[in-house]
């Protein structure tokens, strides 16, 4: 009888033996902190400057500026990493010839997958987990609640991971490194760009015009998603807006007094009859990813194979029970994530 | 016996175009096996075939007697592709154990069984080396080694003297010789007759899709010859020589060799090739014989093997 072992896949101790190998990793690694450091030091800056102003700057305030800065450029490095970590690697293996030689040994497509998303999401999560320090300065400040903190790190996590299935259906798809990088790139922007792109000029084209673009076109937008997360919603008591709970009102509500955040409002931050209302896309985003890189992994799981790629095998059985399985959640939870914004404040003539 | 390998009306299209047509291929156990053919003949996809990286059009293939379907045969071949890559930024013993790890080797064999393949193919100094700052064939010793991880009954080698320089092709042929004294079954490609012909001792032609001919190399060389030759050189006066052996065409004689033709060698001098049904050494000895009997001062005596390459040209011409 053959004794059972137990043993590491294969391709992530080759990957993390040779990821982590010579300066490159550490110099990205100090060059990620050292950009999150000085985005930080540029907000606090910022508030000073607003404070020198006349406006009134509480300590919450600029925690909250602080956190929601720092959670925007870490999102902008996952975006741009995760798709370039994996868009090479099951390409590079046909690119170098490895890849017969790897087909040719008892290892499975599922493990080969795993095993090269693993390890390239791995050196992400580092970057994640090395970054947690710096972000820890918005505790000196306070006004961060630790809801939004997990909220925020679940976003960047499940972002990580389907931007890498991204890169990784790409890399199985095309025989080339450079294509499937070019085509990961293009398909980020298209979740990112076009959506922000559409909602921009929503208003112009909708009937009656100026119409707000519907929550659903952002669901997919990691960006939107985030200014969700990170935006508090305003008190509200009877006949207005609490003053005393809309943190950022010394600024502008919306972006917390940081420039170009305003931008992403659009579907998110709606002013309905009972006031403000921030519509919590990042539920449709968590779901939506969830069930994107399901998708985009047993897509790449079936690329992998060298031959047969599309016939059903034993695998599929699992991977349709998850798909099944988050369809289910999703319909059970719809009056969760799928919310309609209020009707839209007319003036006197509406 | 069982074979090693035996392929059974093996087909294998791409699109419109036939790449292997009802091969019938049969290897014994413990022979080493040269697969011959220009480029494009169907080597390369017969080899992904025995190694289950292609899946065939029509036709089975066996190993060692057992029907292959696609994902079983990966432990019973070892698999070197013609175009094989290395990982550049991995050690060699590295390279090594992460194959090992592919194969599902435990980790208190694993060390032993690297170190074992770096001694076999004469790598141990290299150990700790990166892969890219070994030479051509110290690449191709360690992606042989690579293909024996596991220990195959069975090796499959798509084109391993390509690229070499001489002697890393002499270090090539030992290896396969010491595989072959392992009691492994080789089978390996090339469209170069002369790097297969040494080391073989069964070989197969093949061109468009299918098999010329197959079977040990002196069978395979006798068929294609249709006979044999002998070449004579003479000290002096070829032209006597000549008259003398030309009497001997067409005539009926019971105790010398029944001679074809003879013609003078074009590069040499005072050489004769003379064609005949047959030359075993009797024969052979009597005509020698003959000729210092008529006065012929013979310096050199010997048995012509057309050369493989010539044989193989003349196999495959007109194609």
């Amino acid at each position: 009888m053959r004794a059972w072992h137990f043993q590491l896949n294969p391709i992530i101790v080759k990957e993390v033996r040779t990821r982590m190998r010579g300066m490159r990793p550490y110099l990205i690694l100090t060059g990620f902190l050292v950009l999150l450091a000085l985005t930080g030091l540029g907000i606090y800056q910022l508030m000073l400057q607003q404070a020198r102003f006349g406006g009134t700057v509480l300590s919450a305030q600029v925690g909250q500026a602080l956190f929601r800065g720092l959670s925007f450029v870490e999102l902008l490095l996952i975006i741009m990493l995760a798709p370039a970590l994996t868009s090479a690697t099951i390409s590079s293996e046909r690119e170098q010839l490895t890849y017969d030689m790897l087909m040719a040994t008892p290892l499975r497509p599922g493990q080969l997958l795993w095993g090269k998303l693993f390890a390239a999401l791995s050196y992400l999560f580092l970057l994640i987990f090395a970054s947690l320090p710096v972000f820890s300065i918005v505790l000196v400040f306070g006004g961060v609640e630790p809801k939004a903190l997990v909220k925020t790190v679940v976003l960047l996590l499940v972002t990580t991971v389907a931007f890498g299935a991204i890169g990784l259906f790409c890399s199985s798809l095309f025989r080339r490194t450079a294509r499937a990088t070019t085509v990961a790139y293009l398909l980020v922007v298209l979740l990112i760009g076009v959506p922000l792109l559409i909602g921009a000029v929503w208003g112009q084209f909708s009937n009656p015009p100026g119409q707000p673009p519907p929550p659903m076109l952002y669901y997919l937008n990691p960006l939107s998603a985030l200014f969700a997360v990170t935006t508090i919603e305003p008190g509200v008591i009877e006949g207005g807006f609490d003053p005393g709970m809309m943190p950022f009102i010394a600024f502008d509500f919306s972006t917390g007094g940081l420039p170009f955040l305003h931008l992403l409002s659009s579907g998110v931050i709606f002013y309905g009859p009972a006031g403000v209302v921030v519509i919590p896309i990042y539920r449709a985003t968590l779901i939506g990813y969830s069930l994107m890189t399901v998708l985009l992994c047993w897509m790449s799981a079936h690329l992998v194979l060298p031959h047969r790629r599309w016939h059903l095998r034993w695998t599929d059985l699992g991977f349709a029970l998850l798909l099944i399985g988050l369809g289910a959640v999703a319909y059970f939870t719809h009056a969760w994530w799928y919310l309609v914004p209020p009707p839209l404040v007319m003036g006197p003539a509406g | 016996m069982i074979p090693a390998i035996e392929t059974i009306n093996l087909s294998r299209r791409y699109g419109r175009m036939i790449a292997l047509d009802q091969l019938n291929l049969r290897v014994e156990r413990g022979s080493i096996y040269g697969f011959i053919g220009p480029n494009g003949a169907g080597k390369t996809t017969t080899l992904r075939l025995l190694a289950g990286l292609l899946e065939p059009s029509s036709g089975e293939i066996r190993l060692s007697g057992q029907r292959l379907v696609p994902g079983s045969g990966q432990r019973l071949v070892g698999y070197m592709p013609d175009f094989f890559g290395v990982y550049d930024d991995l050690r060699v013993w590295e390279y090594l154990d992460f194959f090992a790890r592919c194969y599902g080797i435990p980790s208190d064999r694993r060390s032993r069984t690297v170190d074992e393949l770096l001694s076999l193919v004469d790598l141990s100094s290299k150990r700790t080396a990166y892969v890219q700052t070994l030479s051509r064939g110290m690449q191709q010793r360690l992606c042989l080694a690579h293909a024996l991880v596991h220990n195959p009954p069975v090796l499959l080698l798509d084109e391993p003297a390509s690229g070499l320089d001489p002697r890393a092709r002499v270090e090539l042929r030992e290896l396969l010789r010491t595989l072959r004294e392992m009691d492994k079954t080789v089978v390996l490609s090339s469209h170069i007759l002369s790097e297969l012909a040494e080391i073989c001792t069964e070989i197969g032609i093949i061109e468009s899709g299918k098999m010329v001919i197959s079977g040990p190399v002196d069978e395979v060389r006798r068929q294609l010859q249709g006979g044999a030759q002998l070449r004579i050189r003479v000290l002096h006066s070829v032209e006597q020589a000549e008259i003398v052996l030309r009497g001997l065409v067409g005539t009926a004689s019971e105790t010398l060799p029944h001679l074809r033709k003879v013609r003078l060698a074009p590069t040499e001098e005072r050489t004769l090739i003379i064609e005949l049904d047959e030359a075993d050494e009797t024969l052979q000895m009597r005509l020698l014989h003959y000729l210092i009997g008529q006065g012929l001062a013979i310096s050199e005596f010997r048995a012509q093997a057309e050369n493989l390459e010539e044989l193989f040209l003349r196999l495959t011409a007109g194609e």
